[in-house]
């Protein structure tokens, strides 16, 4: 990614020949232009903003690792190498789905929606370049030792109420950015704009953000949500997303209300490309980058998944005869 | 007593749930029912759910003694099916199947559909043939 930095420095020098040796200049390579000029030109709203509307789904990035497995040097493969590393996810993937979660399985993987998809990419995340999540901090480290139960129903419980499983288990929010991420099914995001606002509308679980375009500052940090406070801005053509304000009951990977994440959004020829930064430095070493190519979704199916999570009363009611059968003993 | 021995335990058994969970269903079926009850049910469909987060498929299973049991199977997501291209008319009542999965744990006669075929061996999806999904287990 070019950085502003590299940006600035290549227009000084840009600058500097132009101004310096004027009879060089039609010699002096210039790469921020001498790249083939895209004639893609992003579609717009009818109050001239980027047209960001849709539905738009991570299906086609399924099977991609968060992570780069070791051994795996490059981001992006192709040709023969791309043919063995889908045949071994798709291997690996059918060898798994029977006990996926346990002993018991998720179902049979013709439920699974986003099967069988071919991303050539190596992982989600892209910064750090090795494709890793940079280490926990100690003071992160310390934090996860204290609340062993987040892993919700695949965790080892106790369960005795529902606040012993995931805000997910419980209908209530898959969380940020996690709700973008491909999982077995629901992987879509409905995107509505109007001026001096954007709304995202996530098919799993199904919430809605209404996040304001207008430069209205963030409110006070006393204020907190299970998605936090959101500010969007446009750099040029890419919506920029910065959330924060998030709830004590946030974990994303460990991160709680200090999670900050910056959020780009930039219409590409057939796409959406889509980009998070997640910085807390009171969880992780330094600040990462993961990122998704979003292709158009089939549109957006109701998933009043409350109303009918008929599991909770079975997984508790599950945990009270393993007590009794454990009392019995 | 904690040991500070458990919370490194509970602290990594945590750090690989996190990292497993993005990719997997909405809830764990093996929280909800019991690996060391394994069934195989053959029953008739009196009716299906299509209702979120996961559809319910009613069966009458005839015991060996000739009562009928009335089963609950827990099945995938109704947009997810949808998508997969079943219909309300996949599993319309009468129709005969055979689910392979694990009882729950508290003894009712509810299974989650870990392997869901008709009689003759054909996977229920509908249309599954060249859209990618494989068998679900390795042939035997």
């Amino acid at each position: 990614m070019r950085t502003p930095l590299t940006g600035a420095l290549a227009a000084g020098l840009l600058t500097a020949g132009a101004v310096c040796v004027p009879p060089l200049r039609a010699q002096v390579p210039a790469p921020a232009v001498s790249k083939p000029i895209s004639t893609y030109s992003v579609p717009r709203t009818p109050w001239g903003d980027p047209d960001l509307q849709g539905v738009w789904s991570s299906d086609e990035e399924a099977g991609v690792p968060f992570e780069r497995p070791r051994g795996q040097t490059k981001a992006k493969v192709d040709g023969t190498e791309l043919e063995a590393l889908l045949e071994q996810r798709e291997h690996q993937r059918a060898g798994t789905a029977p006990t996926i979660g346990g002993v018991t399985g998720a179902g049979p993987v013709h439920w699974y929606e986003n099967w069988g998809r071919k991303s050539a990419r190596t992982s989600l995340v892209i910064d750090p370049v090795d494709g890793h999540v940079p280490p926990l901090t100690p003071e992160a480290q310390r934090r996860q030792e204290r609340r062993p139960r987040a892993g919700g129903s695949f965790g080892a419980g106790p369960f005795d109420q529902p606040d012993d499983f995931s805000l997910y288990d419980r209908c209530i929010t898959r969380g940020l950015p996690s709700v973008m991420f491909p999982a077995i099914y629901n992987n879509n995001t409905r995107i509505v704009q109007a001026p001096g606002s954007i709304a995202f509308t996530y098919e799993m679980i199904h919430e809605t953000r209404v996040i304001p375009l207008d430069d209205r500052p963030f409110p006070s940090d006393r204020i907190r949500g299970y998605l936090g406070e959101a500010r969007a801005r446009w750099e040029g053509d890419t919506l920029v997303v910065e959330t924060r304000n998030f709830s004590e009951k946030t974990n994303y990977r460990g991160a709680g209300a200090t999670l900050r994440l910056v959020e780009r959004f930039r219409r590409v020829h057939k796409g959406l490309r889509y980009q998070v930064t997640v910085d807390d430095r009171h969880t992780f070493t330094r600040p990462w980058t993961a990122a998704l190519n979003l292709s158009p979704g089939t549109g957006l199916f109701e998933y009043a998944c409350h109303e009918g999570n008929y599991a909770m009363r079975n997984m508790l009611s599950a945990a009270r005869a393993a007590e009794a059968g454990r009392k019995a003993q | 007593m904690r040991s500070r021995l458990f919370g490194v335990v509970a602290g990594v058994a945590f750090a690989v749930a996190v990292a497993a969970v993005p990719v997997i269903a909405h809830h764990s079926f093996a929280a909800e029912f019991d690996a060391k009850k394994p069934v195989k049910l053959r029953g008739t469909v009196t009716k299906m759910e299509w209702i979120n987060p996961h559809s319910w498929i009613h069966i009458d299973v005839k015991t060996p003694d000739g009562k009928v049991e009335q089963w609950m199977v827990e099945g995938g997501a109704p947009n997810a099916l949808l998508r997969r291209g079943w219909n309300k008319n996949s599993l319309l009542p009468g129709t005969e199947i055979f689910v392979e999965g694990f009882q729950a744990k508290d003894g009712a006669l509810r299974a989650n559909g870990r392997d869901i075929t008709f009689p003759d061996g054909k996977k229920l999806f509908v249309g599954s043939s060249g859209i990618g999904a494989p068998d679900e287990r390795p042939e035997k």
